[in-house]
C-alpha cells in the first residue's frame, strides 16, 4: 500500500469557501497538487445562514479546485466550525479481571465508556482524542496495549457539536454527489499542519482567527487539554469599523485590509487617511489613530477572552512554545503585538502549514491552514486505517468461518 | 354556552374538597412545593415515617406514620416495614381522607413509605367514596432493580383501588435538564414537574369556566392506557401569550418537544385564562395543537375563566401515549361502578360565581441563565451587520458590538 493517495480537505469558511487537494504518501509527506476558492455567500460566523448560496459556492470552490489540480474530487474531509462546537475533558475507567492483558478490546471499551458522558441531546460528538492512558493509577501511559493491570483509566478530550448544523454542513457538499468522508473540527485539523510534535510536546497554543469565528486549541505534553470556538472573527473588526468610522461595510472591509493595523503607538494624532470618491460613498478623511484604535480594542478583548479560557486549563509558563496565530485575520498588521501585550510573557509567532510541499503561496497562505490540515488529517487517518482495517477484516473472516 | 355539570350535586351547596395526601420523602417535597408557591384550593397533608422530614415540611397538616414501628426514622427503603408503619397508624389514615371529594395522592414509590402506604391510603380514599387520583413517580433506573420491583407492586396495587394514575418516570424527567447541569438543580425540576401536573390537575377539576372538563372526561384520558403518559404546561401573558404560553407546554421533556403528541389517541387541551382570554387565542392554540396531534386523535377541551384580570394564560396537555395494557384494567372499571353511585360535589352552582381563587400561576418553566438579546440594552445601530445573526455571547456580554463602544473609548 506504499501508493500515494490524494486527499481533498474542504473548508466553508465566513468569507470564502477553500478547497485543498493534497497528495499524500504513506510516509507522511504530502504535496500540494492545487487550490480551489470561491468568496463566501450564505456564511456567518462559520455556519451557513443561506444553504442555496453556500451550496454554489462550495460548488465553484471544489470545481476551481479540480480544474487547477486536474484531478476529479470524489470525496472530501470536511472541516467544520461554529460557536456550537464545544468540548471537555473527561475521564473513564474500565477493570479488568485479575492477570490479564491489556488487548485492543479494553482501549475500545474505555474509549467507548468516556464517550458516554452527557452531552445535550441534540449534540453529537465530533473527536474523542485521547490525552493520556492510566493503568493501575500509574501515569503517563502512551499505549496500554499488552500490559499487564487490573485496571485501565483514560483521559479524553471530547469535542462535540449540534448534529443538526453539522448536517448542513455535510448536505451542502452532498448536493453536488460528493462523498464527505469525515468531518474534523477547524482547530483540531490546523493543528496537524501548523504544529509540529516538538510544539505539542513542549506545550502550544493554535489561534486560527477566521472571518468569522476564532477556533483554538491548546496542547498540554503532547496532548489536547483544552479547544473551543469563539464566534469573533475578522468581519467583526470590518463592522466595527463600519459603526466606529461611519463608512459602508466593503470599504471598511478594503480598509482594514490596506491600511488597518493593530498598533496604537507612535501615532501623531492628526495622521490621516484618505478614502477615495466611490459611487455612492463620498471621499472622507480618517483618523489613523482612530482607526487602530478600533482594531486593537477588539483584538485585545479576543485576546483577552481567550487568555483567561486558557489559564484555566493550563499556567502559562508551561506554553514552551508559545503561542501560534493562523488564519485570514492573522495577516492583519500588529496582531502579533497586541497577542504579547495581552499575554505578557509568552512568544507569539504568526504560523502556517508546515512539512508540506507544492505552491509556495499555498502552503504559506495561513488562510488555508485549516484547509491543508483537513487533508492531512485524511492521511494521518488513513495511515492508521489499512493495518486496522486489514486486521479487522481477518477478524471477521475468521469469526465467520468459525 | 352551557355547561352540564354532570358532577353537580344540587343538595349540598359547598365547594368541592380536594386534598393533597403526600406519602413518604418524594410525596413531602411535593406538598412542600404547592404550600409554598401556589395558592390552590387544595388542602395539604404530608403523611411519612421520617419524623425529620416532616418537621422540615410546611404542609398545613402532618402525620407521622407508625411512630412506635419506625421510631420515626423512615422505613428505610423497605415496605414491609412501610407496611406495619401504616397498619399502626391505620386510624390516622382514615382520619386523612374523611370529607373530600377528590383525593390526590403524591408519592414516589420504589421507596419503604411511598410503596407500603399510597395502596393502602388509595384503598380507604375509595371506600369513604372518594375520587382518587394518585400522582407518582417511578425511581430512576440507576436505583436498581430492587427498587423498581417494589415500585412496580406498589402501582399495582394503587391501580386496584385509584380512578386514575398519573404516573412519572424518573429516568424521562432527568431527561429536562441539560446533562451537565446540577444534580440539585435536576431532582428539582423533576420535583416542579410532578407540581405543575399536580398543580394543573387541581385547577382543571376545581376552576369553573365556560367550558368545563368534565371529570370522566379526564378519568378517561388518564386511564386510556398504560403506556406514557403525557403531560405539558405553560404560561405566559403578553401580547403573544396564546403562541408562548402553547410554545412552552409543547417543550416540555414529557411531550418529547411536541413529538409524541402525535402518537396519542387522547389529548386534553386545559385552558385557564383572564376574562380577556379571546375566542380567537383559544382557536388559535387549538389549531396549533391539532398541527401537532395525528388527526384520528380525540381532542377534549376545556376553558376556564379566571375573575382576576392580570392571571397569565395556561395551557396545559394531558394526553396518553402507547396502547399498552394497564396493569389491572378489569379490577379498577369493576370497582369503579358503585362509587359513581354518589359522586363527589363538584362545580356547586353558588361558587361560580364567587370562586375566590384565581388559578394559580404554574411555577415559570426553568430556562438555563442565558443572556438573550433582549436582555442587553442594545442600540439597534450598534450590531451593524450582525444584527440577523445569533449573538456571540461571552459572559454576558454581547460580542458583536463593537468593542470600542462597550469600553466607551474615545479619542
Amino acid at each position: 500500500m506504499a501508493r500515494e493517495k490524494i486527499h481533498v480537505g474542504l473548508e466553508i469558511g465566513t468569507t470564502k469557501v477553500c478547497a485543498v487537494v493534497a497528495e499524500c504518501n504513506r510516509d507522511g509527506e504530502m504535496r500540494i497538487l492545487g487550490v480551489g476558492e470561491s468568496p463566501s455567500r450564505g456564511v456567518r460566523k462559520g455556519e451557513i445562514v443561506d444553504f442555496k448560496n453556500a451550496t454554489q459556492c462550495v460548488h465553484d470552490a471544489l470545481a476551481d479546485a479540480e480544474d487547477r489540480s486536474d484531478y476529479e474530487i470524489k470525496g472530501v474531509w470536511l472541516a467544520i466550525s461554529g460557536s456550537h462546537i464545544k468540548s471537555f475533558n473527561n475521564r473513564s475507567a474500565v477493570t479488568l479481571p485479575e492477570e490479564s492483558t491489556i488487548t485492543a478490546k479494553e482501549i475500545e471499551s474505555v474509549e467507548f465508556k468516556a464517550k458516554e458522558a452527557g452531552i445535550p441531546k441534540e449534540d453529537v460528538i465530533i473527536h474523542s482524542v485521547i490525552q493520556r492512558y492510566y493503568v493501575d493509577g500509574q501515569e503517563g501511559v502512551i499505549d496500554p496495549h499488552g500490559m499487564m493491570g487490573t485496571k485501565l483509566e483514560a483521559d479524553f478530550h471530547i469535542i462535540h457539536g449540534v448534529t443538526n448544523r453539522i448536517q448542513n454542513a455535510i448536505r451542502c457538499v452532498r448536493e453536488f454527489d460528493i462523498d464527505v468522508e469525515d468531518i474534523v473540527v477547524n482547530s483540531v485539523a490546523s493543528a496537524q499542519v501548523v504544529l509540529d510534535e516538538q510544539q505539542k510536546q513542549a506545550g502550544a497554543v493554535l489561534i486560527d482567527i477566521g472571518g468569522g469565528v476564532t477556533d483554538y486549541i491548546v496542547y498540554k505534553e503532547g496532548a489536547v487539554c483544552h479547544s473551543g470556538v469563539i464566534a469573533i472573527g475578522g468581519d467583526h473588526i470590518t463592522n466595527d469599523l463600519c459603526i466606529g468610522l461611519r463608512i459602508p461595510i466593503a470599504r471598511a472591509e478594503k480598509l482594514k485590509i490596506e491600511e488597518g493595523s493593530a498598533i496604537t503607538e507612535n501615532i501623531s494624532a492628526s495622521e490621516k487617511i484618505t478614502l477615495k470618491n466611490d459611487t455612492g460613498f463620498s471621499g472622507r478623511d480618517i483618523d489613523r489613530l482612530m482607526l487602530n484604535m478600533i482594531i486593537q480594542a477588539r483584538l485585545e478583548e479576543l485576546f483577552g477572552i481567550l487568555r483567561k479560557r486558557i489559564q484555566e486549563v493550563v499556567p502559562e509558563h508551561l506554553l514552551g512554545a508559545g503561542i501560534l496565530l493562523t488564519g485570514g485575520c492573522s495577516l492583519l498588521r500588529g496582531i502579533r503585538e497586541a497577542a504579547e501585550s495581552v499575554f505578557p510573557g509568552t512568544p507569539v509567532y504568526l504560523a502556517h502549514a508546515q512539512a508540506v510541499s507544492g505552491p509556495m503561496s499555498a502552503f504559506e497562505n495561513p488562510q488555508l491552514s485549516t484547509c491543508i490540515g483537513a487533508a492531512k488529517y485524511a492521511q494521518a487517518v488513513h495511515a492508521e486505517m489499512p493495518y486496522e482495517s486489514l486486521l479487522n477484516r481477518l477478524k471477521g473472516f475468521f469469526s465467520g468461518r468459525m | 354556552m352551557i355547561t352540564y355539570p354532570r358532577w353537580l350535586d344540587r343538595g349540598t351547596h359547598k365547594e368541592p374538597v380536594l386534598r393533597l395526601l403526600s406519602i413518604g420523602n418524594a410525596g413531602v417535597n411535593i406538598a412542600d412545593r404547592i404550600a409554598v408557591r401556589a395558592s390552590l384550593p387544595l388542602e395539604t397533608v404530608a403523611l411519612n415515617s421520617d419524623q425529620q422530614s416532616l418537621n422540615a415540611s410546611v404542609a398545613s397538616r402532618k402525620i407521622a406514620l407508625g411512630p412506635m414501628t419506625t421510631h420515626g426514622l423512615g422505613a428505610g427503603g423497605d415496605p414491609e416495614m412501610g407496611l406495619e408503619a401504616a397498619r399502626e397508624s391505620m386510624s390516622e389514615l382514615r382520619q386523612s381522607v374523611e370529607g373530600a371529594d377528590v383525593i390526590f395522592l403524591c408519592a414516589g414509590l420504589g421507596g419503604g413509605t411511598g410503596s407500603a402506604v399510597t395502596p393502602q391510603v388509595a384503598e380507604l380514599a375509595r371506600a369513604n367514596g372518594s375520587l382518587v387520583i394518585a400522582v407518582v413517580t417511578m425511581p430512576f433506573q440507576f436505583e436498581g432493580r430492587r427498587r423498581s420491583q417494589q415500585a412496580q407492586e406498589a402501582m399495582q396495587g394503587i391501580s386496584r383501588h385509584a380512578d386514575a394514575i398519573v404516573h412519572f418516570e424518573n429516568d424521562r424527567m432527568a431527561e429536562i435538564t441539560a446533562p451537565r447541569t446540577e444534580a440539585e438543580e435536576t431532582f428539582a425540576a423533576c420535583d416542579n414537574i410532578l407540581f405543575q401536573s399536580v398543580a394543573s390537575l387541581t385547577r382543571l377539576i376545581s376552576c369553573p369556566g365556560p367550558m368545563a372538563v368534565a371529570v370522566p372526561d379526564l378519568l378517561g384520558i388518564l386511564r386510556s392506557g398504560g403506556g406514557g403518559f403525557l403531560f405539558g404546561s405553560g404560561e405566559a401573558d403578553g401580547g403573544n401569550r396564546a403562541h408562548e404560553a402553547l410554545e412552552q407546554a409543547l417543550r416540555s421533556p414529557l411531550l418529547d418537544r411536541g413529538r409524541l403528541l402525535h402518537e396519542a389517541s387522547k389529548v386534553l387541551v386545559h385552558l385557564s385564562g383572564p376574562r380577556s382570554l379571546t375566542f380567537a387565542e383559544v382557536g388559535a392554540i387549538m389549531q396549533e395543537i391539532s398541527k401537532n396531534t395525528s388527526h384520528t386523535s380525540l381532542l377534549h377541551l376545556g376553558v376556564s375563566v379566571a375573575r382576576d384580570e392580570s392571571a397569565p394564560l395556561i395551557v396545559t396537555l394531558i394526553g396518553h401515549c402507547g396502547a399498552a395494557a394497564r396493569i389491572e384494567p378489569t379490577a379498577s372499571a369493576l370497582k369503579i361502578e358503585p362509587v359513581r353511585a354518589t359522586p363527589p360535589a363538584l362545580f356547586p352552582e353558588e361558587t361560580i360565581q364567587s370562586t375566590p381563587n384565581p388559578p394559580a400561576p404554574a411555577e415559570p418553566k426553568t430556562t438555563p441563565p442565558k443572556v438573550k438579546q433582549e436582555d442587553l440594552p442594545l442600540e439597534p445601530i450598534a450590531r451593524g451587520r450582525f444584527e440577523k445573526v445569533e449573538p456571540t455571547i461571552v459572559e454576558g456580554e454581547d460580542l458583536d458590538v463593537p468593542t470600542f463602544l462597550r469600553r466607551k473609548l474615545k479619542k
